[in-house]
């Protein structure tokens, strides 16, 4: 192997220390192993954005810790700090604006990951567990963005974690214990904050590391499912190692991501409205863009009512996640070219056109509230 | 049967070598090639098409010496291991092994009789740490959720400040909560109050005073059918956003709660939109001097009945 030095030669000090830790935990075999993973087929673009979103994943860690050396979780003094992160730290601005496009970020990549695994039919048989861990790694995406939402403390994040729970709330049976659960209390207020805090930078973070971990190990148990359509021997002819060309294109990927985040950061950065009161004042709710299209659909007359409201905020959501989650169970034909599947073709296009139409019209919508 | 490693391998004249390692396709994850060490004349590559027979320890070959001589040297260097590479189930499939490898198992393991006992026994262990710790963080994790309610009058305003008959008009005023450990804290709410018209009150009461009870039943207050102003708490009974006095343009001047375009018109009665129940009223009062007090009340957004929570 090439870094063996010749023999006679005397190894430099890092070489000693690279050897040292090589013949105690066998670095060279364990890099070997996490490198040398069949691509069937050969790299790809699409397949960038699992690692994009432990990228994103691991730089809202970073931030977020950064935030937390200033940010005081308490009704009396989150505005404040938050506030005093924007205006008086150096480069708070940018670290706080970072963390929030990284949110969104991070929700825009889980959607094209789960459209891409959906469409190369990834989900099926033997990558089930894949799909079920990723669809748990999903709601933790979305519980960041709820509970992450309200630590500002300011008129936006109140009024949407009000909303919020209130839809918690309409969960049959167990729905009020939850909304009450979450709030700490009958409305928002101190104890809201403090669940949430300890929710987004604890629980919901030991969380994700522990199924990231779990989706990835399935997923070298399973290996990659490569392209959906090729003969055999044509995929052979083709397949290489994740390293180097998927890295490259998976590093490609991130510098991307963090160039759009860095971005939008500086040229968008995070303004409060006023400090959270149960008192809106002109202030016109509205959730965080990547929950509007359900904001929006709730307009529709035919969610109205109690029934109505409980099948559009509840009903219809959690009968969309169990369809997900029986999915691979349902869909045992092996075939995996999406051309050849036209259900799933047609439902991805439907499900993504109309969640675009809600998203697009809730936009539209807030010109007409004055 | 595979192929052993070491085993001897002859062709249809003589034998020509043994087997020194083995190739397997990493797609089919069957062996693909065996690696024939030609007693000191360098390895060959043979495919496992030209293989006849296999046994115990030999591999027969259905071609001649010479053919093997003609066939592919074995280049190490285009190929890896097994250990150094992620082939998912290879493993499984790989009985190329020379035979079984073994260590011994010690000695203290060998007679112990109960291992499912003590498999059990250490579930039990955790059952036993953890169950007894589930009522107390519950109890701990629940302690803020049920606040007692409070009955008491707020002051929001004088009276003179409605001008006009059957509009809503907003009324701020601030309320002191005191949260667990947090030191005493005012929030602003609001709450929107009707003078209202004999047929808006009609409207509202139906000819009947309307009660408040506590949760055990007794009254708290009676709403007077014949008082002219009407008090609605400031969240819609949809999904607890707030709702504002405006011009509609069909319907006219209306309460409109921006968030999912729920209209309610002066008698809080639904116009249009998502709410599943009017307006919530409070109780109000009215003193001589045309001061307003009331009692700050939530109820339960999103239900048909009121549920009282504030
Ligand atoms: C935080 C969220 C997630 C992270 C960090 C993550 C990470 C990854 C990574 C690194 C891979 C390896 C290969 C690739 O990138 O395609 C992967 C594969 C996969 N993921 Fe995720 N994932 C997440 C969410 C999801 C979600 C929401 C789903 C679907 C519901 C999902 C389903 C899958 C499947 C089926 C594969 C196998 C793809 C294949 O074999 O081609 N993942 N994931
Ligand atoms: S909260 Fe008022 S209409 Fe939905």
């Amino acid at each position: 192997m090439s870094d063996i030095p010749p023999a006679g030669a005397q190894p430099t000090v890092a070489e000693k220390i690279f050897t040292f830790v090589d013949e105690r935990v066998g670095l060279k075999l364990l890099a070997a192993k996490m490198l040398n993973e069949s691509v069937p087929g050969g790299s790809r673009w699409a397949y960038v954005f699992g690692s994009i979103l432990l990228f994103i994943f691991i730089m809202q860690a970073v931030t977020g810790a950064l935030l937390m050396f200033y940010y005081v979780p308490t009704a009396d003094h989150a505005y404040a700090s938050t506030q005093y992160i924007l205006h008086d730290v150096d480069y708070g601005w940018f670290l706080l604006s970072y963390h929030f496009w990284g949110s969104t970020a991070m929700v825009v990549c889980v959607f094209a990951h789960m459209s891409q695994v959906f469409l190369w039919g990834a989900y099926k048989k033997p990558r089930e567990l894949i799909w079920l861990v990723g669809l748990a790694l999903f709601a933790l995406v979305m519980g960041f963005g709820f509970t992450g939402y309200l630590l500002p403390w300011d008129q936006r994040a109140y009024w949407a974690t009000t909303v919020g729970v209130e839809i918690m709330d309409k969960i049959p049976i167990m729905g009020d214990f939850l909304a009450r659960f979450l709030k700490g209390g009958p409305t928002p207020g101190q104890m809201t904050l403090s669940r949430f805090f300890v929710i987004h930078v604890m629980v919901l973070p030991a969380a994700l590391i522990a199924l990231a971990g779990l989706h990835l190990f399935l997923f070298r148990c399973a290996g990659p499912a490569g392209p959906f359509r090729g003969a055999p021997a044509e995929l052979k002819a083709k397949t290489d190692y994740f390293f180097p060309r998927q890295i490259w294109k998976d590093v490609v990927g991130m510098a991307v991501v963090f160039a759009c985040i860095s971005a939008m950061a500086f040229w968008e950065p995070v303004v409060l409205l006023e400090e959270a009161t149960p008192d809106p004042g002109d202030y016109h709710p509205e959730p965080e863009w990547y929950f509007l299209f359900i904001f929006q659909h709730l307009r529709l007359k035919m969610f109205s009512g109690e029934f109505g409201q409980f099948l559009g905020s509840m009903g219809l959501p959690g009968l969309l996640g169990v369809m997900l989650m029986l999915l691979p169970f349902f869909d045992r034909n092996p075939e995996r070219n999406i051309f050849k599947r036209p259900f799933a073709l047609i439902g991805w296009v439907m499900l993504t056109a109309s969640i675009i139409l809600f998203t697009v019209s809730a936009i539209i919508n807030r010109e007409f509230l004055d | 049967m595979q192929p052993q490693l070491k085993s001897k391998v002859r062709c249809l004249d003589r034998e020509v070598g043994e087997v020194s390692r083995v190739i397997m396709d990493p797609l089919s994850h069957e062996v693909s090639h065996l690696v024939v060490s030609m007693n000191g004349a360098g390895e060959r590559q043979v495919p496992m098409g030209a293989v006849q027979a296999v046994t115990d320890d030999l591999v027969q070959l259905r071609t001649s010496s010479s053919e093997v001589m003609g066939m592919q040297p074995f280049k190490r260097e285009d190929y890896v291991t097994i250990h150094e590479v992620e082939i998912p189930g290879l493993e499984k499939h790989i009985h190329v092994t020379p035979g079984e490898v073994l260590v011994p198992f010690p000695e203290l393991e060998r007679n112990v009789k109960r291992r499912a006992f003590f498999a059990n026994l250490t579930y039990v262990t955790g059952l036993f740490i953890g169950l007894p710790l589930v009522y107390p963080v519950m109890k701990f994790l629940m302690k803020p959720m049920y606040a007692p309610l409070d009955n008491g009058w707020l002051k929001v305003g004088n009276i003179g400040k409605i001008k006009t008959e059957d509009v809503g008009t907003q009324f701020q005023y601030k309320r002191k909560i005191k949260e667990v450990y947090m030191p005493e804290a005012e929030i602003e709410k609001n709450v929107w109050l009707v003078k209202a018209t004999p047929a808006v009150l009609e409207k509202v009461y139906q000819g009947k005073d309307r009660e408040f009870l506590d949760s055990s039943g007794n009254a708290i207050w009676t709403n007077k059918k014949d008082l002219p102003f009407l008090a609605f708490s400031g969240k819609c009974p949809h999904l607890g956003c707030a709702y504002k006095w405006r011009q509609h343009k069909v319907l006219g001047q209306v309460f409109l709660c921006p968030c999912h375009l729920s209209i309610y018109d002066a008698s809080g009665k639904v116009l249009d939109g998502p709410a599943p129940r009017p307006l919530d009223m409070l109780p109000i009062q009215v003193t001589a001097g045309g001061e307003v007090q009331i009692i700050d009340m939530e109820f339960k957004a999103g239900t048909k009945s009121q549920t009282r929570i504030v």
